[in-house]
């Protein structure tokens, strides 16, 4: 083994209920389901990082679904994973995604003495008629109780995620959900242009016109309102998506981005280790010649799961080390801080940065490739060029 | 060979769809040309495409043996033909290998424009036409009324109509008793010199052209020199015989007899469909009635979306021409589109197929761009070109007058349609003639109207207007004077060549908008903004934009889900893949076809 993933995933499938828009593996909670969910994620994360392994991660991530619809069943599950992947003393970051029908301040309070350090809670807008179409679980009064309870703690970091383009939302509701998620206190905000997926509910409503279809230039102009918007308030933007107080970005979320390995738990879980580390996950292939990285997933199924929490991963991709070093680079121009000469060399993209400079999406500024105010918008353009390799 | 007194040589003909094929593979079935368990549907139609599309393209011939009422075992040649008006001529020579025609009419259709053409056709070549009413299974099906229209219609007397089922088989036995009896044995002259008639031909990799061929006099055998008198092309019989439908060689074909003649000639262009076939010495000196040059109706421009394919393309098309001497391309060069060819067709389905054909069977991607028709300018000095693309078109300056091709166009429609198709008709430039009922349910309906016209999208309009009830024939009557204009296609302020087309001046201003306005929709927005502009000898007459892309990202983070992302992006670098790229614009395919699909 190189190096015990420093960075753990762990994917809670369990909602209230499914929102129009969503293709995400989850399904609707119950008593007995969180019960069985909670043991298979620690058996499979202790068979991970079994006792006495050199486990040391600095963060850990729990996403969904809807992690705060296990209740009383989370602040155990989090200890329960620290305990597992030996997170432990100041520095970790902590982070879980909750909803505001689910975070009541009891839940906030009972989080941080678990170890929690950050709540990513799932507003999406403050606009009771845009939550309506987006089928959310609550409403916006919620979503404030949700956010001071989580501010009253006084030991969380708070981060807000937004949707933006959403059919129906115009403008000053845009805005009027900015101020209001500037106005809790969160020192990170994350705004998403909402994606119709494929099969989804909402899919279906917009392909019978039931919904208008998003209108990408409304959703560009609310990007660009919201990086000024929270710019002024002191929240800058440090990813696409990604908006926060300098020095409270998301640690977790900036290894996807450089390259950094990371361990998955729980269904459709997705992680990636060194191929020479393939074993640690469970896959005993062998790494076909001049593989370098293995990205891989669990079953997203979340009933064949269950049913085999311990199985190897559903899903494998072997990458080479030029294919990886493409993939870096793809993922470092997310970032505002881009990637340096090396990075682009190494990954043999410099051609293609250089034609991107003279299309306006990138810049070379400080020694270092950037995305521009263009770019940002279009970054499927720079993305898909630059992992092209063309 | 076969007395004659005991052959009769006759064909099916329908309006499509009446049941022509299925009908055929009855009788085959019936006379045990071919056994049950070897049986296929459409067995004559040996293509795939023709099984998929259910038509007939390449006529066929067999020879069936039928044991009459009488005891007396008849031998029948069944000569299948196209039923597409793409293939009128061919059908026509057809027609002239037989003495008779089962006119075959749908028991719920009823009579259709093809119908009439068909029937027009066999009248012409004097053939005994017996009336099929089919598909008597269906259960709207309506003999009577569809008899009433045959006799209104066609005055064809239909008391003795053959009611007939493919489905089931009833009534195939007594429509070939109805062959025996009414269709008169063939008539020729075994004592005069060689005349047969070339009704199709087929290339055989191995054995080169086979002609499909009617001896009318004497006889032919292997061995036999013969000279077809419309190429003056001489070569040695290698082998004649019948179809069934493999081939069966035989020593000699006689008077009345339809078989094949293996030619030993690789050059298919030297046996020509209408041609006449005689000894190469003390031959006959009067060919058959009734050849001429086939000349394409419609060209396009066929380009590899991938221009590294441009020789096998060339491949390609030298292939297919074997086998459909119809096709003719020369070599094309486009600003825009690279080299490709520019191709003739018989009319549209046939141009279809031949697109169809070329990228299935030779694994091509091709790009067609509109189609054209064969204009004629008399320059300003006198002399007359004939251009088959927009880029030949000569400046204004230098064209005296140009001159394009006008057909009788006949649409079969009842009566409560008749307003929808006038309707059409009138935005088709084309002029009312007459209509007469045919009967309560059916409407005649006469125009003369330019080709130009019809192959803009004027079929699938038509079907479309009357719910598909409409039926459609044509043919050509001549070249006639026409104000044209030459309307060229800007994009991004550059002119692309493949997108120009020719149109009258009356129409030019609205197509040249409707234009622009679709080709809008159809071009997905780019990273730049794109003006569409269409412009008549330099000035503008439309314009519209296609806005620069404003966003186009995926930012959601899919808990670290990278794969998905990667996945996203080369779906999205597939797409743009299947695009044209035309300098910094990505066109789709289906911009090239957009001016056929604008409705004024």
């Amino acid at each position: 083994m190189t190096e015990f993933p420093e960075h753990v995933y762990v994917h809670v499938p369990l909602c209230v209920s499914k929102c129009g828009y969503c293709d995400f593996c989850s399904v609707v909670t119950s008593e007995r389901l969180a019960d069985t969910v909670v043991a298979a994620l620690t058996v499979q994360a202790s068979t991970l990082a079994p006792a006495g392994s050199c486990a040391h991660a600095s963060t850990l991530y729990f996403g969904g679904g809807t992690p705060s619809v296990l209740g009383a069943r989370l602040p155990r599950l989090v200890t329960a994973m620290r305990t597992v992947f030996g997170v432990a003393g100041e520095g970790a970051e902590v982070t879980v995604e909750a909803n505001p029908d689910s975070m009541v301040p009891a839940l906030a309070a009972a989080l941080v003495p678990a170890g929690v350090t950050r709540v990513s809670l799932g507003v999406q807008s403050f606009d009771d008629s845009v939550l309506r179409v987006l089928g959310r679980p609550h409403d916006a009064g919620s979503a404030e109780r949700a956010a001071g309870g989580v501010m009253a703690t006084g030991a969380l970091d708070l981060s807000i995620d937004l949707m933006c383009g959403v059919p129906g939302q115009d403008m000053r509701s845009w805005e009027e959900s900015l101020v209001r998620a500037i106005d809790t206190g969160a020192a990170h905000v994350s705004v998403y242009p909402l994606t119709v997926e494929p099969g989804t509910p909402m899919d279906a409503q917009v392909l019978s016109g039931v919904l208008p279809a998003p209108d990408p230039d409304l959703a560009a102009e609310m990007m660009l309102t919201a990086e000024r918007m929270l710019g002024a308030a002191g929240i800058v933007r440090y990813e696409v998506a990604n908006f926060a107080v300098p020095g409270h970005e998301s640690r977790h979320n900036s290894a996807y981005w450089t390259g950094r390995p990371y361990l998955a738990v729980g269904p459709a879980a997705h992680g990636m280790v060194a191929a020479d580390d393939a074993r640690l996950v469970g896959v005993s292939a062998t790494a076909p010649a001049g593989a370098a990285r293995l990205r891989y997933a669990y079953a997203s199924d979340v009933q064949a799961w269950l049913d085999a929490p311990l199985a190897p991963p559903a899903e494998i991709e072997w990458l080479t080390a030029d294919e990886a070093a493409r993939e870096d680079a793809m993922l470092g121009l997310r970032l505002s801080a881009g990637i340096d000469p090396a990075l682009a060399s190494r990954a043999g993209v410099v051609g293609v940065l250089e034609s991107l400079v003279g299309d306006g999406l990138l810049e070379r500024a400080d020694d270092r490739w950037r995305v521009t105010q263009r770019g940002w918008l279009l970054g499927n353009q720079v993305f898909g060029r630059v992992w092209a390799g063309e | 060979m076969t007395d004659p007194a005991r052959i009769r040589n006759f064909s099916i003909i329908a309006h499509i769809d009446h049941g022509k094929s299925t009908l055929a593979d009855r009788v085959l079935q019936l006379t045990h040309t071919i056994e049950d368990r070897d049986m296929v549907e459409q067995v004559l139609d040996s293509m795939d495409i023709e099984r998929e599309r259910g038509i007939t393209i390449k006529s066929q011939a067999v020879r069936v043996l039928f044991t009459a009422a009488d005891g007396i075992e008849y031998t029948f040649n069944l000569i299948d033909t196209p039923g597409h008006v793409d293939f009128t001529y061919e059908v026509s020579r057809s027609l002239a290998a037989c003495e008779g025609v089962l006119l075959v009419v749908d028991a719920a259709q009823g009579v259709e424009a093809q119908t009439v053409a068909n029937a027009l056709m066999a009248m012409n070549a004097n053939l005994e036409i017996i009336p099929v009413i089919n598909k008597i299974d269906l259960p709207s099906a309506d003999p009577e009324r569809v008899r009433h229209e045959i006799e209104e219609a066609l005055s064809i007397p239909a008391d003795d109509a053959v009611l007939t089922s493919g489905k089931t088989g009833e009534g195939i036995r007594e429509a070939l008793q109805a062959v025996v009896d009414r269709v008169p044995a063939p008539i020729g002259d075994a004592g005069k010199p060689l005349k047969a008639l070339i009704f199709d031909s087929y290339f055989d990799a191995y054995r080169g052209v086979v002609a499909l061929i009617r001896v009318v006099d004497g006889s032919i055998s292997a061995g036999t020199k013969i000279r077809m008198m419309a190429t003056s092309t001489v070569t040695d019989v290698e082998e004649v015989g019948y179809r069934r439908p493999a081939n069966v060689p035989v020593d000699e074909l006689g008077v009345g007899e339809v078989g094949y003649l293996v030619t030993g000639l690789k050059d298919p262009s030297l046996v020509k469909v209408g041609d006449t076939v005689t000894l190469a010495r003390h031959g006959s000196t009067e060919a058959l009635p009734g050849y001429r040059d086939v000349k394409p109706m419609v060209y396009t421009g066929l380009f590899p979306i991938d221009g590294d394919q441009y020789p096998e393309l060339r491949d390609a098309l030298d292939r297919l021409r074997l086998n459909d001497p119809a096709i003719i391309y020369e070599p094309e060069s486009s600003h825009a589109l690279g080299f490709g060819f520019r191709c003739g067709f018989l009319g549209l389905l046939h141009m279809e197929i031949v697109k169809e054909r070329l990228e299935r069977e030779f694994d091509l991607d091709l790009l067609a761009t509109a189609p054209s028709v064969e204009y004629r300018v008399t320059k300003t000095r006198g002399d007359v070109v004939t251009i088959h693309s927009p880029q030949d078109m000569p400046d204004a300056g230098s064209v005296d007058f140009m001159e394009e091709p006008y057909l009788k166009v006949t649409v079969l429609v009842p009566p409560e349609y008749v307003g929808a198709v006038m309707e059409l008709t009138d935005g088709h430039r084309a002029s009312f003639v007459n209509m007469q009922y045919l009967s309560n349910t059916t409407v005649d309906m006469h125009y003369e109207m330019p080709l130009s016209e019809l192959i803009m999208d004027f079929f699938d309009q038509l079907k479309s207007r009357t719910k598909g009830y409409a039926s459609l024939d044509y043919e050509l009557i001549g070249y006639r004077r026409s104000e044209l204009v030459k309307l060229d296609v800007l994009l991004a302020g550059k002119p692309v060549d493949a997108l120009s087309f020719i149109v009258h001046r009356d129409k030019a201003y609205a197509r040249g908008k409707m234009l622009t306005e679709k080709l809008r929709e159809i071009i997905p927005r780019q990273m730049f903004e794109v003006p569409i502009q269409a412009a008549i000898g330099g000035r503008i007459i439309a314009r519209e934009t296609v806005r620069a892309m404003r966003k186009d990202v995926i930012a959601k983070c899919y808990g670290g889900d990278i794969s998905r992302k990667r996945k996203l992006l080369e779906k999205q670098k597939k797409g743009k893949k299947r695009m044209k790229n035309l300098g910094t614009v990505e066109v789709p395919q289906e911009a090239f076809m957009a001016i056929l699909k604008v409705d004024d």
